[in-house]
């Protein structure tokens, strides 16, 4: 499932856009003032969610990508969210809302517990249909260069970067000792199960530490001296500063509450006009 | 011709206690085709790791004129390459172009320059069109191709190879054998480590032979040493075991990879 999935959810590039054209700075900035917003959003401001969606769907507008794209890459993703929300609402303490029982087991759902799910659940999905976007129109080195010209501390970069790469290579060994204990297993107590996977887990770490070591000389005797160089020159333009601006005022006016302030002006300005 | 790899009385002993290299002493000409032969564990990759600064053994060593010490070091690591026996060692970017001109842009050359290094590298090992791709999705043979690329990108005087055709199918080792004449025709300086004596004959100008006692017992020009049967037997690449001549099975010292007749 990882080998299929995660290269296909981790930055990959779609066709030439106006989104994938912008700094990675830009796109950094903007989505990460996005997802803060969202974030802090309290949930019962349904009507801001709305429109962080609108604004989430204007950008994926101008970065071409079809919905079929999208919606396929975040339908892998929310399961995992749902996973772990699904099982709030029978867990947090408050009102009753209803009973399920099954058997013997009775299950109180509270209305304090759907109001965290649905908190966890739109912003979990806005926040992953923007990382969707971002992957899909920003390529990895791009991505951490990116952060590397925001001053992001080198070493988190790094360890993004080797993450990325060797995160495919690391699942393979796994893979690799999963099937050569399975072959030589014909059934055990569960605590020599335990046992044998602890030395697993020991094998694949030591593994890893003497690969990382390997990587390290090899990157060294290639004139790494901890400075991430890429061959694309980055340079903000018109174009990131507006979209940066572009994002950063339209999510004042739904943070300030300019946009209710708005409606509730022309409601004033109905009922004017209906007076006169 | 100059030596332009001067090795004396080198010795390594790795943090444990174990010994790593005996008092090791060789030269090597420029443009001349080395290969280092020996049985496991006889320090073959050790000698290399020290030649590269990675590992600091006792002795003196002199690259291109510079004794190998931390101020030369840099200049040293630009002027001879090496590639790594795994390639998913030395494969770490996200695609192949970004791995291959890592070396370049490291060195300090603009883009432009890194990306035409880079093109000339990989179109030298056969693998234009290939920049773009996924380096952890590319097969073990083309993994190979490109760690050699990502060295000769940074056109180095001098390229040591760690066990270059271990994991290769035959189809895969006849495309490396013939990067390697290219590079020999090149007048590339070429070290190789390995135990593929197929390789050795094909490719070597002279023939470095380690002992298990980790040091060299017999320097010598590919006929000579290859020719040599009791030197051979002795560090234990001659091995005796059963083997197939046609339908008929039996048993006898043999070399691998060299035909003979009965």
């Amino acid at each position: 499932m990882f080998k299929i999935v995660l290269p296909e959810l981790l930055f990959m590039k779609s066709t030439d856009n106006l989104l994938e054209s912008l700094d990675p700075r830009a796109k950094i900035v903007s989505y990460f003032a996005i997802v803060l917003c969202v974030v802090l959003t309290p949930i019962t401001h349904l009507r801001d969610f709305a429109l962080y969606f609108l604004l989430a769907l204007a950008i994926s507008f101008l970065s071409r990508i079809t919905p079929k794209q999208i919606l396929k890459k975040v339908c892998i993703l929310i399961p995992f969210v749902l996973f772990v929300a699904m099982f709030v609402p029978f867990v947090k303490e408050g009102h009753i809302c209803c009973s399920l029982e099954i058997g013997i087991f009775r299950l109180n759902v509270t209305y304090e517990g759907i109001w965290t799910f649905l908190n966890i659940m739109v912003k979990s999905s806005l926040s992953i249909l923007l990382l969707v976007i971002a992957s899909s129109t920003t390529t990895f080195p791009d991505f951490l260069k990116g952060m590397d010209l925001l001053h992001i501390p080198r070493l988190i970069i790094m360890l993004m970067s080797f993450m990325y790469r060797y995160i495919f290579v690391i699942l393979d060994e796994a893979r690799r000792l999963i099937r050569a204990r399975s072959l030589r297993y014909f059934g055990s107590r569960y605590r020599e199960q335990f046992r044998v996977l602890g030395y697993m887990i020991g094998v694949l770490f030591i593994r890893t530490f003497e690969r990382a070591e390997r990587i390290y000389h090899a990157m060294i005797l290639r004139g790494f001296g901890g400075e991430i160089r890429s061959l694309k020159r980055f340079k903000l333009s018109y174009k990131d500063i507006l979209f940066i601006i572009g994002t950063i005022v339209y999510l004042a006016c739904i943070v300030s509450g300019l946009v209710h302030k708005i409606e509730h002006m022309k409601v004033n300005n109905t009922h004017l006009w209906q007076g006169l | 011709m100059a030596g332009i790899i001067k090795i004396s009385n080198l010795s390594y002993r790795y943090p444990d206690g174990t010994l790593g290299l005996n008092n090791v002493s060789f030269d090597v000409e420029e443009g001349e085709t080395l290969v280092i032969i020996g049985a496991n564990g006889t320090g073959k990759s050790t000698l290399f790791m020290n030649l590269m600064g990675i590992l600091d053994g006792i002795g003196n060593i002199e690259i291109i004129g510079l004794p190998l010490n931390k101020i030369n070091l840099k200049e040293i690591r630009q002027k001879m390459g090496m590639v790594f026996q795994n390639p998913d060692d030395q494969l770490f970017c996200p695609t192949v172009l970004d791995d291959v001109s890592f070396g370049p842009l490291n060195l300090g050359w603009d883009s432009s320059q890194a990306i035409t290094a880079s093109q000339k590298a990989l179109a030298l090992v056969d693998m234009e069109g290939y920049e773009l791709r996924t380096s952890h999705h590319l097969s073990f043979g083309e993994k190979k191709r490109a760690a050699i690329a990502t060295v000769l990108s940074m056109n180095p005087r001098i390229l040591l190879l760690d066990e270059p055709t271990s994991g290769l199918d035959p189809r895969s080792v006849s495309k490396f054998i013939n990067i390697l004449y290219t590079l020999k025709f090149q007048r590339q300086t070429l070290l190789i480590v390995t135990h593929d004596i197929f390789l050795t004959q094909e490719i070597a100008d002279r023939v470095l032979v380690f002992s298990e006692e980790k040091s060299p017992v017999a320097i010598g020009s590919y006929k000579e040493i290859l020719n040599n049967y009791d030197l051979l037997l002795k560090n234990n690449l001659v091995h005796q075991h059963r083997h197939r001549h046609e339908e008929v099975v039996h048993e006898h010292e043999h070399r691998h990879g060299y035909m003979h007749e009965h």
